[in-house]
Protein backbone atom coordinates (compact mmCIF):
# COMPACT_ATOMS: atom_id res chain seq x y z
CA UNK A 1 0.00 0.00 0.00
CA UNK A 2 1.25 3.48 -0.82
CA UNK A 3 1.95 5.93 1.97
CA UNK A 4 -0.28 8.95 1.44
CA UNK A 5 1.96 11.12 3.62
CA UNK A 6 4.74 11.13 1.05
CA UNK A 7 2.92 13.04 -1.67
CA UNK A 8 -0.26 14.99 -2.11
CA UNK A 9 -3.05 12.66 -3.24
CA UNK A 10 -4.31 13.51 -6.68
CA UNK A 11 -7.86 12.76 -5.63
CA UNK A 12 -9.95 15.34 -3.82
CA UNK A 13 -11.63 14.41 -0.57
CA UNK A 14 -15.00 14.12 -2.27
CA UNK A 15 -13.69 11.86 -5.03
CA UNK A 16 -11.97 9.57 -2.55
CA UNK A 17 -14.98 9.50 -0.30
CA UNK A 18 -17.37 8.59 -3.10
CA UNK A 19 -15.13 5.81 -4.35
CA UNK A 20 -14.63 4.49 -0.82
CA UNK A 21 -18.38 4.28 -0.29
CA UNK A 22 -18.64 2.36 -3.56
CA UNK A 23 -15.87 -0.06 -2.57
CA UNK A 24 -17.57 -0.83 0.74
CA UNK A 25 -20.89 -1.33 -1.02
CA UNK A 26 -19.35 -3.83 -3.42
CA UNK A 27 -17.50 -5.67 -0.65
CA UNK A 28 -20.67 -5.95 1.41
CA UNK A 29 -22.69 -7.15 -1.56
CA UNK A 30 -20.31 -10.12 -1.89
CA UNK A 31 -20.24 -12.49 -4.86
CA UNK A 32 -16.62 -11.73 -5.68
CA UNK A 33 -13.60 -13.97 -6.15
CA UNK A 34 -11.03 -13.96 -3.36
CA UNK A 35 -8.55 -12.17 -5.55
CA UNK A 36 -11.13 -9.53 -6.45
CA UNK A 37 -12.25 -8.91 -2.88
CA UNK A 38 -8.63 -8.63 -1.68
CA UNK A 39 -7.82 -6.09 -4.38
CA UNK A 40 -10.97 -4.18 -3.50
CA UNK A 41 -10.12 -4.19 0.20
CA UNK A 42 -6.64 -2.85 -0.54
CA UNK A 43 -8.15 -0.09 -2.65
CA UNK A 44 -10.54 0.73 0.19
CA UNK A 45 -7.64 1.06 2.64
CA UNK A 46 -5.89 3.39 0.22
CA UNK A 47 -8.99 5.54 -0.19
CA UNK A 48 -9.58 5.70 3.55
CA UNK A 49 -6.00 6.97 3.94
CA UNK A 50 -6.60 9.66 1.34
CA UNK A 51 -9.76 10.77 3.14
CA UNK A 52 -7.95 10.74 6.48
CA UNK A 53 -5.12 12.77 4.99
CA UNK A 54 -7.44 15.50 3.76
CA UNK A 55 -9.35 15.62 7.05
CA UNK A 56 -6.12 15.80 9.06
CA UNK A 57 -4.87 18.60 6.82
CA UNK A 58 -8.14 20.49 7.25
CA UNK A 59 -7.90 20.07 11.01
CA UNK A 60 -4.32 21.38 10.99
CA UNK A 61 -5.26 24.41 8.93
CA UNK A 62 -8.18 25.16 11.20
CA UNK A 63 -5.90 24.94 14.21
CA UNK A 64 -3.29 27.16 12.52
CA UNK A 65 -5.91 29.88 11.98
CA UNK A 66 -7.10 29.68 15.56
CA UNK A 67 -6.96 32.89 17.58
CA UNK A 68 -3.92 32.97 19.85
CA UNK A 69 -5.87 33.77 23.01
CA UNK B 1 -23.36 120.75 -26.93
CA UNK B 2 -19.78 119.49 -27.09
CA UNK B 3 -18.61 118.24 -30.45
CA UNK B 4 -17.85 114.49 -30.70
CA UNK B 5 -14.38 113.47 -29.62
CA UNK B 6 -11.72 112.30 -32.08
CA UNK B 7 -7.98 111.65 -31.98
CA UNK B 8 -7.51 115.19 -33.33
CA UNK B 9 -10.01 116.73 -30.91
CA UNK B 10 -9.93 114.70 -27.64
CA UNK B 11 -12.01 115.76 -24.65
CA UNK B 12 -10.32 116.95 -21.55
CA UNK B 13 -10.76 114.78 -18.43
CA UNK B 14 -13.11 117.32 -16.83
CA UNK B 15 -15.48 117.08 -19.75
CA UNK B 16 -15.65 113.27 -19.51
CA UNK B 17 -16.10 113.46 -15.74
CA UNK B 18 -18.83 116.02 -16.08
CA UNK B 19 -20.65 113.98 -18.73
CA UNK B 20 -20.46 110.75 -16.65
CA UNK B 21 -21.58 112.64 -13.54
CA UNK B 22 -24.51 114.13 -15.43
CA UNK B 23 -25.55 110.76 -16.78
CA UNK B 24 -25.31 109.04 -13.40
CA UNK B 25 -27.09 111.96 -11.77
CA UNK B 26 -30.08 111.34 -13.98
CA UNK B 27 -30.44 107.74 -12.72
CA UNK B 28 -32.48 108.85 -9.75
CA UNK B 29 -33.23 107.18 -6.45
CA UNK B 30 -33.18 103.39 -5.93
CA UNK B 31 -33.94 100.95 -3.07
CA UNK B 32 -31.17 98.37 -2.76
CA UNK B 33 -30.69 95.42 -0.41
CA UNK B 34 -27.40 93.94 0.65
CA UNK B 35 -25.06 93.07 3.47
CA UNK B 36 -22.79 95.54 5.23
CA UNK B 37 -19.31 94.22 4.50
CA UNK B 38 -17.22 97.10 5.84
CA UNK B 39 -18.13 100.06 7.92
CA UNK B 40 -15.94 103.02 8.68
CA UNK B 41 -16.73 105.94 10.85
CA UNK B 42 -13.81 108.32 10.85
CA UNK B 43 -13.75 110.31 14.05
CA UNK B 44 -16.42 112.92 13.94
CA UNK B 45 -16.50 113.11 10.15
CA UNK B 46 -19.91 113.98 8.80
CA UNK B 47 -19.91 111.12 6.32
CA UNK B 48 -19.88 107.41 7.07
CA UNK B 49 -18.42 105.02 4.49
CA UNK B 50 -19.63 101.50 4.11
CA UNK B 51 -19.39 98.67 1.60
CA UNK B 52 -22.59 96.99 0.54
CA UNK B 53 -22.06 93.42 -0.58
CA UNK B 54 -24.26 91.09 -2.53
CA UNK B 55 -24.43 87.88 -0.44
CA UNK B 56 -24.95 85.64 -3.48
CA UNK B 57 -22.38 87.15 -5.83
CA UNK B 58 -18.85 88.26 -5.35
CA UNK B 59 -19.41 91.98 -5.87
CA UNK B 60 -19.98 95.09 -3.81
CA UNK B 61 -20.67 98.80 -4.08
CA UNK B 62 -19.28 101.58 -1.86
CA UNK B 63 -21.92 103.56 -0.06
CA UNK B 64 -21.63 106.95 1.62
CA UNK B 65 -24.17 108.30 3.98
CA UNK B 66 -24.56 111.24 6.34
CA UNK B 67 -23.75 110.45 9.90
CA UNK B 68 -27.26 111.00 11.16
CA UNK B 69 -28.58 108.47 8.66
CA UNK B 70 -26.10 105.85 9.86
CA UNK B 71 -26.63 106.57 13.54
CA UNK B 72 -30.42 106.79 13.42
CA UNK B 73 -31.79 105.40 16.71
CA UNK B 74 -33.13 101.87 16.29
CA UNK B 75 -30.76 101.04 13.50
CA UNK B 76 -27.81 99.05 14.74
CA UNK B 77 -25.50 99.30 11.80
CA UNK B 78 -22.76 96.66 12.11
CA UNK B 79 -20.65 94.66 9.71
CA UNK B 80 -22.58 91.61 8.50
CA UNK B 81 -25.98 93.24 8.96
CA UNK B 82 -28.56 92.93 6.23
CA UNK B 83 -29.86 96.30 5.21
CA UNK B 84 -32.20 97.95 2.74
CA UNK B 85 -30.78 101.27 1.54
CA UNK B 86 -32.53 104.13 -0.20
CA UNK B 87 -29.79 105.75 -2.27
CA UNK B 88 -28.91 107.76 -5.25
CA UNK B 89 -26.06 106.70 -7.56
CA UNK B 90 -23.34 109.27 -7.32
CA UNK B 91 -20.19 109.97 -9.23
CA UNK B 92 -17.46 111.75 -7.33
CA UNK B 93 -15.73 113.73 -10.03
CA UNK B 94 -12.64 114.60 -7.99
CA UNK B 95 -11.64 110.89 -7.86
CA UNK B 96 -13.64 109.44 -10.69
CA UNK B 97 -15.24 107.00 -8.27
CA UNK B 98 -18.74 105.61 -8.16
CA UNK B 99 -20.80 105.20 -5.03
CA UNK B 100 -24.31 105.21 -3.69
CA UNK B 101 -25.30 108.12 -1.55
CA UNK B 102 -27.70 106.82 1.05
CA UNK B 103 -30.54 108.93 2.33
CA UNK B 104 -32.16 106.19 4.39
CA UNK B 105 -31.00 102.86 5.82
CA UNK B 106 -33.34 100.20 7.22
CA UNK B 107 -32.30 97.01 8.93
CA UNK B 108 -33.79 93.87 7.45
CA UNK B 109 -35.96 92.32 10.16
CA UNK B 110 -35.68 88.74 11.36
CA UNK B 111 -39.02 87.79 9.87
CA UNK B 112 -37.95 89.25 6.59
CA UNK B 113 -34.62 87.37 6.72
CA UNK B 114 -36.43 84.08 7.28
CA UNK B 115 -38.88 84.85 4.50
CA UNK B 116 -35.94 85.52 2.19
CA UNK B 117 -34.29 82.22 3.18
CA UNK B 118 -37.58 80.48 2.51
CA UNK B 119 -37.73 82.05 -0.97
CA UNK B 120 -34.20 80.84 -1.74
CA UNK B 121 -35.09 77.42 -0.35
CA UNK B 122 -38.10 77.14 -2.69
CA UNK B 123 -36.02 78.29 -5.63
CA UNK B 124 -33.29 75.71 -4.98
CA UNK B 125 -35.79 72.97 -4.18
CA UNK B 126 -37.49 73.65 -7.51
CA UNK B 127 -34.11 73.21 -9.18
CA UNK B 128 -33.89 69.79 -7.54
CA UNK B 129 -30.81 70.58 -5.42
CA UNK B 130 -32.38 69.02 -2.32
CA UNK B 131 -33.64 65.84 -4.02
CA UNK B 132 -33.06 62.59 -2.16
CA UNK B 133 -31.70 61.08 -5.38
CA UNK B 134 -28.77 63.51 -5.23
CA UNK B 135 -27.69 62.33 -1.79
CA UNK B 136 -24.44 60.40 -1.99
CA UNK B 137 -23.63 57.56 0.42
CA UNK B 138 -20.81 58.22 2.88
CA UNK B 139 -17.67 56.07 2.75
CA UNK B 140 -17.64 53.30 5.38
CA UNK B 141 -14.36 54.14 7.11
CA UNK B 142 -12.73 57.15 5.43
CA UNK B 143 -8.96 57.47 5.78
CA UNK B 144 -9.06 61.25 5.63
CA UNK B 145 -11.97 63.44 6.77
CA UNK B 146 -12.05 67.07 5.69
CA UNK B 147 -13.33 69.42 8.38
CA UNK B 148 -14.45 73.01 7.81
CA UNK B 149 -14.94 74.84 11.07
CA UNK B 150 -14.02 77.90 13.10
CA UNK B 151 -10.51 78.00 14.52
CA UNK B 152 -10.32 76.31 17.93
CA UNK B 153 -14.06 76.09 18.09
CA UNK B 154 -15.98 73.66 20.27
CA UNK B 155 -17.41 72.24 17.04
CA UNK B 156 -13.93 71.39 15.77
CA UNK B 157 -12.96 69.73 19.04
CA UNK B 158 -16.22 67.74 19.16
CA UNK B 159 -15.74 66.38 15.64
CA UNK B 160 -12.05 65.53 16.04
CA UNK B 161 -12.22 64.04 19.53
CA UNK B 162 -15.34 61.99 18.91
CA UNK B 163 -14.19 60.66 15.53
CA UNK B 164 -10.74 59.70 16.89
CA UNK B 165 -12.28 57.91 19.84
CA UNK B 166 -14.53 55.88 17.55
CA UNK B 167 -11.95 55.16 14.85
CA UNK B 168 -8.37 55.89 15.99
CA UNK B 169 -6.89 55.49 12.49
CA UNK B 170 -8.87 58.41 11.08
CA UNK B 171 -6.92 61.44 9.83
CA UNK B 172 -8.19 64.98 9.31
CA UNK B 173 -7.57 67.84 6.96
CA UNK B 174 -8.92 70.85 8.80
CA UNK B 175 -9.80 74.09 7.11
CA UNK B 176 -10.34 76.84 9.64
CA UNK B 177 -12.40 79.78 8.50
CA UNK B 178 -14.84 82.45 9.57
CA UNK B 179 -18.17 80.90 10.46
CA UNK B 180 -20.13 84.10 10.89
CA UNK B 181 -20.12 87.60 9.51
CA UNK B 182 -20.06 88.87 5.95
CA UNK B 183 -17.07 86.81 4.80
CA UNK B 184 -18.18 83.49 6.30
CA UNK B 185 -20.02 82.05 3.29
CA UNK B 186 -17.17 82.87 0.95
CA UNK B 187 -14.62 81.51 3.38
CA UNK B 188 -16.54 78.25 3.76
CA UNK B 189 -16.86 77.98 -0.02
CA UNK B 190 -13.09 78.43 -0.39
CA UNK B 191 -12.48 75.63 2.15
CA UNK B 192 -14.99 73.41 0.42
CA UNK B 193 -13.30 73.84 -2.97
CA UNK B 194 -9.87 73.21 -1.48
CA UNK B 195 -10.93 70.02 0.36
CA UNK B 196 -12.97 68.79 -2.60
CA UNK B 197 -9.92 69.16 -4.83
CA UNK B 198 -7.83 67.01 -2.44
CA UNK B 199 -8.16 63.40 -3.66
CA UNK B 200 -7.25 62.02 -0.21
CA UNK B 201 -10.29 63.60 1.43
CA UNK B 202 -13.16 61.11 1.31
CA UNK B 203 -15.83 63.07 3.15
CA UNK B 204 -16.20 66.71 4.23
CA UNK B 205 -17.76 67.87 7.49
CA UNK B 206 -18.97 71.45 7.84
CA UNK B 207 -19.40 72.08 11.55
CA UNK B 208 -20.42 75.08 13.57
CA UNK B 209 -21.90 75.46 17.02
CA UNK B 210 -25.24 77.06 17.73
CA UNK B 211 -25.92 80.76 17.32
CA UNK B 212 -28.56 83.33 16.53
CA UNK B 213 -30.44 83.23 13.24
CA UNK B 214 -28.23 86.09 12.04
CA UNK B 215 -25.09 84.20 13.07
CA UNK B 216 -26.15 81.19 11.07
CA UNK B 217 -27.14 83.25 8.07
CA UNK B 218 -24.00 82.42 6.02
CA UNK B 219 -25.08 78.78 6.09
CA UNK B 220 -28.22 79.66 4.18
CA UNK B 221 -26.19 81.49 1.58
CA UNK B 222 -27.27 80.55 -1.93
CA UNK B 223 -23.69 80.51 -3.18
CA UNK B 224 -22.61 78.10 -0.43
CA UNK B 225 -25.58 75.82 -1.06
CA UNK B 226 -24.69 75.65 -4.75
CA UNK B 227 -21.03 75.02 -3.93
CA UNK B 228 -21.99 72.05 -1.72
CA UNK B 229 -24.22 70.69 -4.47
CA UNK B 230 -21.29 70.92 -6.89
CA UNK B 231 -18.78 68.95 -4.79
CA UNK B 232 -17.51 65.54 -5.83
CA UNK B 233 -16.94 64.56 -2.19
CA UNK B 234 -19.91 63.74 0.08
CA UNK B 235 -20.68 66.53 2.57
CA UNK B 236 -21.99 66.21 6.12
CA UNK B 237 -23.30 69.36 7.81
CA UNK B 238 -23.59 69.97 11.53
CA UNK B 239 -24.58 73.59 11.89
CA UNK B 240 -26.13 75.02 15.02
CA UNK B 241 -28.32 73.07 17.37
CA UNK B 242 -30.70 70.38 16.31
CA UNK B 243 -33.55 72.86 16.09
CA UNK B 244 -31.74 75.23 13.75
CA UNK B 245 -32.23 74.51 10.11
CA UNK B 246 -30.07 76.23 7.57
CA UNK B 247 -30.17 75.72 3.82
CA UNK B 248 -26.87 73.81 3.81
CA UNK B 249 -28.66 71.14 5.85
CA UNK B 250 -31.03 70.58 2.95
CA UNK B 251 -28.34 70.22 0.32
CA UNK B 252 -25.90 68.18 2.41
CA UNK B 253 -25.67 64.45 1.76
CA UNK B 254 -26.15 63.84 5.47
CA UNK B 255 -27.43 66.34 8.01
CA UNK B 256 -26.04 65.73 11.47
CA UNK B 257 -27.77 67.20 14.49
CA UNK B 258 -24.53 68.35 16.15
CA UNK B 259 -20.77 68.22 15.49
CA UNK B 260 -20.56 65.14 17.75
CA UNK B 261 -23.31 63.49 15.76
CA UNK B 262 -21.40 64.31 12.56
CA UNK B 263 -18.40 62.38 13.92
CA UNK B 264 -20.71 59.43 14.60
CA UNK B 265 -21.96 59.55 11.03
CA UNK B 266 -18.59 59.74 9.26
CA UNK B 267 -16.64 57.02 11.07
CA UNK B 268 -17.71 53.59 12.39
CA UNK B 269 -17.15 52.57 15.98
CA UNK B 270 -14.05 50.38 16.08
CA UNK B 271 -15.10 48.17 19.00
CA UNK B 272 -18.43 47.45 17.39
CA UNK B 273 -16.71 46.55 14.11
CA UNK B 274 -14.22 44.31 15.92
CA UNK B 275 -17.06 42.49 17.66
CA UNK B 276 -18.86 42.12 14.37
CA UNK B 277 -15.80 40.64 12.67
CA UNK B 278 -15.10 38.38 15.68
CA UNK B 279 -18.68 37.15 15.59
CA UNK B 280 -18.53 36.33 11.90
CA UNK B 281 -15.17 34.68 12.37
CA UNK B 282 -16.44 32.49 15.20
CA UNK B 283 -19.46 31.49 13.15
CA UNK B 284 -17.31 30.54 10.17
CA UNK B 285 -14.95 28.53 12.38
CA UNK B 286 -17.82 26.74 14.09
CA UNK B 287 -19.44 25.92 10.77
CA UNK B 288 -16.23 24.52 9.35
CA UNK B 289 -15.46 22.60 12.54
CA UNK B 290 -18.89 20.98 12.54
CA UNK B 291 -18.56 20.03 8.91
CA UNK B 292 -15.14 18.51 9.55
CA UNK B 293 -16.31 16.52 12.56
CA UNK B 294 -19.21 15.18 10.55
CA UNK B 295 -16.84 13.97 7.84
CA UNK B 296 -14.47 12.49 10.40
CA UNK B 297 -17.32 10.54 11.97
CA UNK B 298 -18.37 9.30 8.56
CA UNK B 299 -14.87 8.12 7.73
CA UNK B 300 -14.49 6.44 11.12
CA UNK B 301 -17.78 4.65 10.67
CA UNK B 302 -16.86 3.46 7.16
CA UNK B 303 -13.45 2.29 8.33
CA UNK B 304 -15.00 0.31 11.15
CA UNK B 305 -17.34 -1.59 8.81
CA UNK B 306 -16.37 -5.32 9.02
CA UNK B 307 -15.43 -5.49 5.34
CA UNK B 308 -12.70 -2.90 5.88
CA UNK B 309 -11.82 -3.30 9.55
CA UNK B 310 -11.42 -7.10 9.57
CA UNK B 311 -9.97 -8.15 6.28
CA UNK B 312 -9.14 -11.57 7.80
CA UNK B 313 -12.85 -12.30 7.59
CA UNK B 314 -12.44 -12.28 3.86
CA UNK B 315 -10.25 -15.38 4.39
CA UNK B 316 -12.13 -16.94 7.26
CA UNK B 317 -15.04 -18.26 5.22
CA UNK B 318 -12.77 -19.46 2.51
CA UNK B 319 -10.53 -21.43 4.92
CA UNK B 320 -13.61 -23.20 6.31
CA UNK B 321 -14.63 -24.07 2.79
CA UNK B 322 -11.26 -25.59 2.07
CA UNK B 323 -11.05 -27.61 5.28
CA UNK B 324 -14.63 -28.79 4.77
CA UNK B 325 -13.87 -30.03 1.32
CA UNK B 326 -10.70 -31.60 2.59
CA UNK B 327 -12.56 -33.48 5.31
CA UNK B 328 -15.12 -34.62 2.82
CA UNK B 329 -12.41 -35.87 0.49
CA UNK B 330 -10.65 -37.78 3.28
CA UNK B 331 -13.86 -39.31 4.51
CA UNK B 332 -14.84 -40.46 1.04
CA UNK B 333 -11.47 -42.08 0.43
CA UNK B 334 -11.39 -43.82 3.80
CA UNK B 335 -14.82 -45.25 3.14
CA UNK B 336 -13.74 -46.59 -0.22
CA UNK B 337 -10.71 -48.30 1.30
CA UNK B 338 -12.82 -49.94 3.96
CA UNK B 339 -15.26 -51.20 1.38
CA UNK B 340 -12.42 -52.63 -0.69
CA UNK B 341 -10.96 -54.26 2.40
CA UNK B 342 -14.25 -55.97 3.19
CA UNK B 343 -14.54 -57.18 -0.40
CA UNK B 344 -11.09 -58.69 -0.14
CA UNK B 345 -11.89 -60.67 3.01
CA UNK B 346 -15.04 -61.95 1.44
CA UNK B 347 -13.26 -62.97 -1.74
CA UNK B 348 -10.60 -64.68 0.28
CA UNK B 349 -13.23 -66.76 2.09
CA UNK B 350 -14.76 -67.69 -1.21
CA UNK B 351 -11.37 -68.69 -2.56
CA UNK B 352 -10.76 -70.80 0.47
CA UNK B 353 -14.15 -72.43 0.21
CA UNK B 354 -13.65 -73.23 -3.45
CA UNK B 355 -10.03 -74.53 -3.18
CA UNK B 356 -9.22 -78.32 -3.54
CA UNK B 357 -7.29 -78.33 -0.27
CA UNK B 358 -10.26 -79.74 1.64
CA UNK B 359 -10.56 -82.64 -0.82
CA UNK B 360 -6.85 -83.34 -0.47
CA UNK B 361 -7.30 -83.38 3.28
CA UNK B 362 -9.67 -86.19 2.86
CA UNK B 363 -6.85 -88.27 1.26
CA UNK B 364 -7.27 -87.48 -2.39
CA UNK B 365 -4.26 -86.66 -4.52
CA UNK B 366 -3.80 -84.62 -7.62
CA UNK B 367 -1.37 -85.65 -10.33
CA UNK B 368 0.33 -82.91 -12.31
CA UNK B 369 2.63 -82.97 -15.26
CA UNK B 370 5.79 -80.87 -15.35
CA UNK B 371 3.85 -77.93 -16.86
CA UNK B 372 1.34 -78.05 -14.02
CA UNK B 373 -1.50 -79.56 -16.09
CA UNK B 374 -3.68 -82.04 -14.22
CA UNK B 375 -3.53 -85.65 -15.37
CA UNK B 376 -7.03 -87.00 -16.00
CA UNK B 377 -6.24 -89.98 -18.30
CA UNK B 378 -3.36 -92.57 -18.18
CA UNK B 379 -2.99 -92.08 -21.92
CA UNK B 380 -1.92 -88.52 -21.37
CA UNK B 381 1.34 -89.49 -19.84
CA UNK B 382 4.25 -91.39 -21.33
CA UNK B 383 6.34 -94.12 -19.73
CA UNK B 384 9.01 -92.99 -17.32
CA UNK B 385 7.57 -89.43 -17.33
CA UNK B 386 8.30 -87.45 -14.19
CA UNK B 387 5.07 -86.27 -12.51
CA UNK B 388 4.12 -84.53 -9.34
CA UNK B 389 1.64 -85.82 -6.84
CA UNK B 390 0.01 -83.22 -4.68
CA UNK B 391 -1.48 -84.33 -1.40
CA UNK B 392 -2.66 -82.40 1.57
CA UNK B 393 0.75 -82.50 3.15
CA UNK B 394 2.74 -81.33 0.09
CA UNK B 395 4.22 -82.40 -3.22
CA UNK B 396 5.74 -85.76 -4.09
CA UNK B 397 7.73 -86.50 -7.29
CA UNK B 398 6.83 -89.82 -9.00
CA UNK B 399 7.71 -91.75 -12.18
CA UNK B 400 5.38 -93.59 -14.48
CA UNK B 401 6.32 -97.34 -14.18
CA UNK B 402 3.82 -99.15 -16.42
CA UNK B 403 4.12 -102.94 -17.25
CA UNK B 404 4.30 -103.77 -20.96
CA UNK B 405 1.14 -105.92 -20.82
CA UNK B 406 -0.88 -102.95 -20.67
CA UNK B 407 -3.54 -103.30 -18.14
CA UNK B 408 -4.74 -100.03 -19.40
CA UNK B 409 -5.59 -97.95 -16.52
CA UNK B 410 -8.25 -100.14 -15.22
CA UNK B 411 -7.96 -99.64 -11.53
Amino acid sequence: MSSPESAEPTQTYEQAREELADVVRRLEAGGLTLEESLALWERGEQLAEVCQHWLDRARERLAAAAPTD
Amino acid sequence: MTSPSSPEQPWPVRTVSRKVAEWIGRLGEVWVEGQVAQLSRRGNAATVFLTLRDPAADLSIPVTCPRDVADRPGLELTEGARVVVRARPDYYVARGSFSLRATEIRAVGLGELLARIERIRRLLAAEGLFDAARKRPLPFAPAVVGVITGRESAAERDVLVTARRRWPAVRFTVHNCATQGPTAAESVIAGLRKLDADPAVEVIVIARGGGSVEDLLPFSDEGLVRAIAATRTPVVTAVGHETDTTLVDHVADVRAATPTDAAHRVVPEIGEQRRLVEGLRARARHLLGTRLEQQERWLEQVRSRPVLAEPQRLLAGRADDVSGLRTRATRTLTHRIEVADRDLVHARAQVTALSPAATLERGYAVLQRAGGALVRDPAEVSDDEQLQVRVAGGRLPVRVDRPATGEDGAP
